[in-house]
């Protein structure tokens, strides 16, 4: 089935398939962690936030990988910029997500080694993939694929005795 | 029968129940089967000799299924989380039910079964217990877990332990769905290959019943799964969470469903040629236009308890060929019960190690065939059918020696005599009881009633 899966930039035609995937990537988020609920009456945000993605290249890279003519994975990179360290750029990972019957079967590699290729093209040379510490899958991805821990970010709600 | 029939005779079953139960305190005893003539005797069957027993158990431990009872004993597992149509009443209310269980188990099989309810909190404990409790027996049932907790505890204990273990409500109602269909299909001449099979409701029993059909030689891309949020296939919304809390019904979204119907219940039935439905209680669960959209001959299991998705003279009106519910006042009873005495004799004769789809095919071919000349309303056999147990035993046994699960060697037909024997025997000293009085008779009803 991923015997022909392309690469490519995501196009203005791809923002349904792509928003339908970023938002299964936040309810599963959701399933780990309660704090990632999804605020489902906002989607018109999240659409806009992606065209903005779309038009500002320089800030943001999103890939699609698409089989036939359906998007079937995508990945979406934010590029910060580092004031006090070096390098000065980072590229962090912020959307990732493979639709089910395309998993395991190197769709994920694909996608990462065209981001990598992009990346060097750019001299983004540190790359970060942020999720929520309790998905445990995303977490053995990035682990499996050589990414170590190098932020924490802790929470909690505050209470309305507090 | 009326609705309102319907209600008297569960009602009056209710009560029935509950009396006997006050009067009989408990459905199964344990009774020594060794003569204990006088005081010496206790010397072999207890200290001082019987510790040369435990020395030669404690260099071997499989002798344990030859120099005890461990041979001829399973144990009922339950946590007391999905019982009947209750739901989550707890391990000692479960106890009844599991009494019960065990009660079929000897009357059918011969077989010690120990009902054993438990308290835990989750299933890793469960899980724990049923690893701690393993050198006491030949064989686990688990028994109404709630699901999907079930589906995790059957898979883990299964790979961990050295005894074969059974979670009746998927692997029994499973193998006697399948027996059903083969002679269904038999009936109507079309082959399990071609078969296209929607299944309605995606619980314990139908998730392992995909399975085991799959196994058996249907296609899966000609199978459907349709539950409470729709047909199941890969790109539906929950693919995610059941990747996580429903890793079996996740997997059969990915390997069914060829043809990538989307939608609800008539969606998914419609062309299809059989229908198993273990949803929820009809009689309007399944609508006569929907069984009327399915090929000719069609096929309808509808298994609710105690009211079937669809009445079978409805279902019958509207172009079924073959149907099947879980009522014994219908032809066609689709019962657990035809099957697990059967298997577990047949695991612990062969001293099984473990128990698969395989021999859950084996399981049910035998039954399938055990009926010579199927009709319409004669697909599966009755719980009267006595033959059928110690078939369904030699079946079992025989296979699980072929796929080098047993512990021990035999033909098919070796295997048949040593479950009759064995089940001959219990029967006897069950009937010698009986007639003795020793098992009281039922309150307010004479002997021979």
């Amino acid at each position: 089935m991923t015997e022909n899966i392309v690469i490519r930039r995501m196009k203005a035609e791809d923002l349904d398939a792509a928003l339908d995937q970023v938002i299964r990537l936040k309810r599963l988020n959701a399933e780990f962690d309660s704090i990632f609920n999804v605020a489902e009456e906002s989607k018109s945000d999240f659409r806009d936030h992606l065209n903005e993605a779309l038009s500002d290249g320089d800030r943001y890279i999103v890939l699609v990988a698409e089989a036939g003519s359906k998007v079937v994975g995508l990945v979406k990179v934010d590029i910060h910029t580092r004031l006090y360290y070096k390098p000065k750029y980072e590229a962090r990972i912020v959307e990732f997500y493979v639709m089910p019957e395309y998993r395991r079967k190197n769709t994920g590699k694909l996608l990462m080694d065209e981001l990598y290729r992009i990346l060097k093209e750019r001299k983004i040379r540190l790359i970060t993939a942020e999720f929520p510490s309790l998905n445990l899958i995303a977490l053995g991805f990035y682990k499996g694929i050589g990414y170590r821990e190098v932020v924490s970010v802790y929470g909690k709600m505050i209470e309305d005795d507090e | 029968m009326s609705f309102m029939e319907d209600l008297e005779r569960t009602e009056r079953y209710n009560k029935l129940a509950i009396e006997y139960s006050e009067y009989y305190k408990g459905k199964v005893r344990v009774v020594p089967k060794v003569p204990v003539r006088h005081l010496d005797d206790f010397s072999y069957w207890y200290t001082p000799g019987i510790a040369a027993v435990s020395t030669k158990i404690a260099s071997d431990k499989d002798l344990s299924f030859e120099l005890t009872g461990r041979w001829n004993s399973v144990a009922i597992l339950t946590d007391g989380t999905r019982v009947l149509g209750l739901g989550h009443v707890g391990p000692e209310a479960a106890m009844p039910v599991m009494e019960g269980k065990a009660l079929i188990f000897n009357f059918f099989g011969g077989v010690n079964a120990v009902p054993i309810p438990i308290r835990v909190k989750s299933q890793e404990e469960f899980i724990s217990v049923a690893k701690a409790l393993e050198p006491s027996f030949g064989g686990y049932n688990l028994e109404d877990i709630e699901s999907p907790k079930c589906f995790t505890i059957l898979e883990t204990l299964q790979k961990a332990l050295n005894i074969p273990v059974w979670h009746d409500d998927q692997l029994g109602t499973a193998s006697i769905i399948l027996a059903g269909l083969i002679n269904s299909l038999r009936l109507v001449g079309k082959r399990m290959e071609d078969a296209r099979v929607t299944f309605v409701g995606a619980g314990a029993a139908n998730i392992a019943a995909a399975f085991l059909l799959d196994a058996a030689g249907f296609n899966p891309k000609n199978i459907i799964l349709v539950d409470s949020k729709g047909i199941l296939e890969p790109e539906r919304e929950d693919m995610d969470v059941l990747m996580i809390n429903n890793p079996l019904k996740y997997q059969l979204a990915l390997k069914t469903n060829g043809d990538r119907v989307k939608g609800g219940i008539p969606e998914a039935i419609k062309g299809s040629d059989v229908v198993v439905s273990a949803a929820k209680q009809g009689p309007d669960t399944i609508k006569r236009d929907w069984i009327k959209a399915m090929e000719k001959d069609g096929i309808v299991f509808a298994l609710a308890n105690p009211v079937p998705e669809i009445w079978p003279d409805a279902a019958k009106e509207s172009g079924a060929k073959i149907v099947a519910t879980g009522r014994s006042d219908y032809p066609n009873q689709i019962n657990n019960s035809l099957v697990f005495p059967g298997v577990f004799r047949g695991v612990l004769d062969a001293r099984a190690k473990g128990v698969n789809f395989q021999v859950m095919v084996a399981a049910s071919n035998e039954i399938a065939n055990f009926i010579e000349d199927p009709t319409p309303d004669n697909i599966v056999p009755t719980m009267e059918d006595w033959e059928l147990y110690p078939s369904v035993a030699s079946a079992v046994a025989s296979k699980t020696v072929e796929m080098k699960l047993a512990r021990k060697t035999g033909t098919k037909q070796k295997f048949f005599d040593i479950a009759s024997e064995i089940i001959q025997e219990n029967r006897n000293i069950y009937m010698d009881l009986l007639d003795r009085n020793l098992v009281k008779p039922l309150p307010g009803v004479r002997k021979n009633d």
